[in-house]
This record gives structure tokens, sequence and C-alpha cells, in this order.
């Protein structure tokens, strides 16, 4: 029998690596879900629009890596302040369904406007860092699979000092408690909305850097990411950060542990099939914070 | 309202909507005679009843399911694999297909009813990938992303001694679905002009305030979805005997998405909008084929607009349009939208 020990190990750094991206996709999501109770459909193809910036920003400056991702990084923080400004911005006191119906819109818009544009064939995108295989007693990895990680511990970290720390994100942090009651403490409501779009959809861009080398580069890339990325929002519970990244990192590693063990197929239907028991028994999310809001 | 009678009655003006209708679909394939519009007509027919099914969750009890899609290829499936594999007969089998797509809905339901709002939407999106990834998975029953194929038409009805319908016949099999389309229309519209109608309604502007005068939400929200998705169940087996082959990505989440772009396009909550809604966005695209495929470009874009500007969607700006000119179409025109906000 071969020894399933080097399997099992490189199959968690793996799952770490893919929960990484996940992580880092969900993480906007999170905190608009979190600070606004809205989800952003469109997120999914800022992430695609971010990896297309990398991409050809990478290209024309002749694989300036770290460029590309402040591309990115920029694409998606205008993205998200005219998503803002467009859709959420008026339809603030509308019914909830509506701003998730117009989005869900605006996915269906910008990922055919794509695909009309760039087409189906995917794109070769090479991060300099793809290449560089590192080899550690048996298990490997590239560099850029390191840099994902490190990308998005740096991610996260920093938007804890931002929530914690800074004066910025304590307003946030009240208007996620009780809008009315930091409206009446003299929070700016309607600016610091717009930041939050900016900052989540920044994330998405960042997000589609990422990904960009280590997925296949499609107008479908973030779409694919996307719908695993609902799943983890819910079951780290709706807008709870902590709960985000524990469960990006926990679907990760069921995702690789699958594809490795039974069939890709299968990491759907046992991700999915997660969901909704989290939704049947366990509807405030892994770790519980938000009670008896969403029923 | 000049009309004395009560509610319950079907009034004299909605008869004569119903014939108009009627004769209007009696018509319409004498009228376009070449097969590639018959199939555009039947699809539309098809995408009605999904359209309508979809209607009676979101637009009158309130549940936005964002995986209606499922539910139809449920049905699809189900039937299909009776036929082709089993043998048995095509209209037992839609029968097993409509219980198949109620029995889900039902199945989504039980998870629904603890759920409201985004956490429905999402869970709804996660039940429609998880049957997609079943259908593409589940190589043995449903042949995997290849498909089934040589599915054949429904048999022909033989009225012994009077006459023998073929639905090989796509004349035949457009007034067949269509048929079918109208007494969903009409079992929908009843139901909701009923007290049935009126408590889904209530569960969804307020569910507490519905509690509150003894109307279980839980109850009402399993209904809808059970006969919403029965519907949708029917609708996948007449694509499937229609088209004749069955590949999964027929029920990808986009399809669900184009669904609910008809339900809100057409205007919510609100039946005639939902047929509204199917019959301009199976139709117009067609129409639009010639200058590149920008199908889904205008999906999306008019999705977009009409959740921006129109809340009520077509059908409510026809209403308003009609309580401003003039009383004689009230009748026919009375919505009972959601309020809103």
């Amino acid at each position: 029998m071969l020894d399933l020990l080097p399997i099992f190990a490189q199959q968690i750094i793996n799952g770490l690596v893919l929960g990484s991206i996940y992580v880092l996709a969900t993480l906007g999501l999170t905190l608009i879900f979190g600070v606004l109770g809205q989800i952003n459909f469109a997120h999914a193809d800022f992430m695609t629009l971010g990896a297309f910036a990398a991409y050809f920003v990478a290209r024309a400056t002749g694989g300036n890596y770290l460029i590309a991702i402040v591309a990115a990084l920029l694409v998606g923080a205008l993205l998200g302040s005219i998503i803002n400004g467009t859709i959420f911005s008026p339809l603030r006191n509308a019914d909830e369904t509506r701003p998730l119906v117009a989005t869900i819109g605006v996915s269906v818009l910008l990922e055919n406007t794509t695909l009309a544009f760039l087409g189906p064939v995917p794109y070769a995108f090479d991060s300099p860092y793809s290449s560089q295989v590192i080899r550690m007693a048996g298990l490997f990895f590239t560099a850029q699979n390191l840099l994902v990680v490190v990308i998005a511990v740096l991610a996260v970290g920093s938007l804890y000092a931002f929530m914690k720390l800074t004066f910025v994100g304590k307003a946030l942090r009240a208007l996620a408690q009780d809008r009315e009651a930091a409206g009446l403490m003299g929070i700016n409501q309607k600016q610091l909305i717009a930041l939050t779009f900016v900052i989540a959809s920044a994330f998405a861009g960042l997000a589609g850097a990422m990904l960009g080398p280590i997925l296949v580069l499609t107008p479908f890339a973030g779409a694919s990411v996307i719908v695993k990325a609902f799943a983890i929002v819910i079951i780290g519970g709706f807008g709870n950060i902590e709960g985000t990244i524990v469960a990006g990192l926990l679907i990760g590693l069921i995702e690789s542990f699958t594809t490795q063990f039974l069939s890709p197929g299968m990491s759907d239907i046992v991700v999915f099939g997660l969901l909704l028991l989290t939704l049947a028994f366990r509807p405030t999310g892994l770790i519980a914070e938000r009670r008896e809001e969403n029923v | 309202m000049t009309s004395t009678s009560s509610r319950w009655a079907f009034g004299s003006a909605r008869w004569l909507w119903l014939l108009g209708c009627i004769a209007v679909i009696a018509v319409l394939p004498l009228i376009f005679q070449d097969s590639y519009w018959r199939g555009v007509m039947t699809i539309c027919a098809i995408n009605i009843m999904l359209a309508l099914g979809l209607d009676f969750i979101f637009g009158y009890a309130g549940q936005l399911s964002l995986g209606h899609s499922a539910f139809s290829g449920i049905g699809a499936y189900t039937s299909t694999v009776l036929v082709t594999a089993l043998g048995v007969n095509f209209w037992i089998a839609a029968l097993c297909g409509i219980g198949a797509g109620g029995l889900a809905g039902v199945l989504l339901s039980v998870f629904a009813v603890r759920l409201k709002g985004h956490y429905l939407a999402i869970a709804s999106l996660g039940f429609a990938v998880i049957t997609y990834q079943i259908l593409v998975n589940w190589i043995s029953v449903t042949q995997g992303p290849l498909g089934i194929y040589g599915i054949p038409s429904p048999p022909p009805l033989t009225i012994p001694g009077v006459v023998t319908i073929s639905f090989a016949d796509q004349q035949n099999f457009f007034y067949l679905v269509a048929g079918a389309a109208v007494l969903s229309y009409l079992m929908l519209y009843n139901l909701t002009r009923s007290p049935i109608g009126d408590a889904l309604i209530a569960v969804r502007e307020d569910e507490i305030s519905a509690a509150s005068l003894g109307i279980r939400g839980t109850k009402w929200k399993v209904v809808a979805f059970g006969i919403g998705c029965a519907i949708a169940g029917l609708a996948g087996c007449f694509y499937a005997s229609f088209i004749g082959t069955l590949v999964p990505d027929a029920f990808f989440i986009l399809e669900s998405f184009m669904l609910l772009a008809m339900v809100v396009i057409g205007g919510r909550g609100n039946l005639w909008g939902a047929v509204l809604g199917a019959v301009l966005l199976t139709v117009v695209p067609e129409l639009l084929r010639g200058i590149g495929d920008f199908r889904l470009i205008t999906y999306g874009l008019a999705l977009t607009l009409v959740a921006l500007f129109l809340p009520g969607g077509l059908s409510g700006v026809l209403i308003q349009f009609a309580r401003r000119f003039g009383g004689g179409a009230r009748g026919a025109l009375s919505a009972k939208g959601p309020s809103h906000a």
C-alpha cells in the first residue's frame, strides 16, 4: 500500500491555498453583509475584472506582477464605488430583494460583456512566481501558492487592524451594530457605506489578481468561485469575519480532499450539502455572533 | 368596479379574456408555419409555466428562490429516465415528474421556512448547484454531461373511432404545452384569488402580523413551493420530450436567473406580468438574433434597469397607465403586487 501520509500532507497544503483564495474572495462579501445586510451578486465579476486588469497590466509592464496586483485593487475599488453609487445607494430603503436582483442583472451583464470582448478561450496568466516550485520534505508548492497564503494573511490582518484600531473602523462596526444609533452619534452613513464598498470590492480585485494565475482565467473565473464563496459566507455566519476565515479554510480543505479521494464533482455536493445542513441546524453559522437576525 | 358578483366569480370580462387567449393560441401555429418559430412558441409556453410557478413563490409568497430551474430539471430527468430506461408511459412519467418537482420544492421549503430574504436566496442557489452536480455526476442514471439522447415525443392520444392526436406533430405539441400553460395560469389565478392567495400575501407582507391573525407562514411557504415547483416539474417533462435531448447544462443556475428576470421584468406578484415577461424574454432575443448573440447581455441589462427603476415591472407600468387613462381595463388588469417600500 502506498504511504498515505505525504498525500494527506500535500492535500492539506493544497486545501490551505485554495482556502486562502476563498477567504480573499469572501472577505468583501462578508464585510458588505456585516455592515449593510446586503449581498453584492456582482462581486464575482469584480474578481474576474480584477484578474483581467492584472493580466493586461502584467503584460504591458513586461510581467511586473506587483504593479498588476495594485491595478487589480484599484479596478476593484472603482467598481465597488460605481455599484454603490448606481445600485445600493439609490435602493437603500427598498425591499431587500431589489438590490440583490439588480446585482444579479449586473453580474449577467458584466460576464457576457467580458465574454463578448475577450472570448471564452482561457488566458494564460503566468505570474513570475507560478513557475518557481518549492520542494520541502517530499511536498511541493509553487511560490505563487505561498504568495496567495501570505497575501490572504496580510489582507485579513490589515482588515482586522483597520476595524479594531482605527476610528473609521470603529465607526463601521457601530454602523453594523445599529445603523440608526450610529447615525444619531454623528456618523456619516453615506460616506462610510461608500467606503465599505470600496474596501470590499478592492478585496475582490485582489482576489482576482491572486486566483488569475492559479485557476483558469476566463470571463467566468469569478463565477466559478463565487457560488462557493456564498456558501462560505453562510457557513461562517453572515457578516462574521472570523467565521468566514474558518469556513473558507475548511471548505478549501474539504474540496482538496474530496477531489483527491472521491471526484472533483463531489466537492460541490459535499460543500453545498454542508451549506444546507448549516442552514437547517445552525443558521447563525459556525461561529454564532448575530443571533436571531436571519429567522 | 362595476362587477357586483363576489370575488370568487370568474366574471364575464375574464371569460372574454380567456376565450381571446385560447383563440390566439389556436391561431398562432397557423400564422407561423415554419418549424423554427413553432419551436420558439413551444419554448415560450414552457417558459410561461416556469415563470408562473416562480411568480407564485416569489411574487405572491415573497420567497426569493434562485434555483427554480433545478425543479424543472428534476421533473425532466425523472420523467425522461422513466420513459427511456424503464419504458413507462409518458403520461404516467409526466405525473411522476410533477410529483418529483413538487416534492423537491417541499424539501427545499423545509429549509426555507426557517429562512428569509438573502438566506433563502443563497440556500435555493445551493440547492440548484447540488441538483446540477448530481445530474452531472450520477452517470449511471443521467448519462452525466453527455446527456440523454433520442427522447421520444409523447405517445399519440387516441379517442377510439374519432381521432388520433400525434404529438410528433409540432403543432399538436404546441397546443399540448400551451394548454398546460393555460391550465397552470387558471389554477394559480383561482388560488391567488382564494383565501390561500390572501394568506400568501399576508405572509409576504409581514409574517409576524400574519401569525397574529392565525396564518401560519411555515405552512403557506411549503404550499407555495410545492405548487410552484410541481408546475416547473411538468414544464421540465415537456422540455425534455420537445427538445429530444437532455443535458444538465439546460438547468444550470444561469437558467434560474433568466426565469427570475422574466418574473421581475414582467412584474412580480401579478400572474399576467409573469406571462408578459416570459413572452418578451423568449421572443425578443430571437428577433435580435440577427445582430449577434446579445441575448444574455440584454437580459442582464434589462433585469438591472427594471429592478432599479420599475419595482412593479412592466405590468406595474401598464396598470398605472390603465388607472390613469380609463377604468375599462381595470377589471382585467387588477393586481395584487407587492407593496414596494
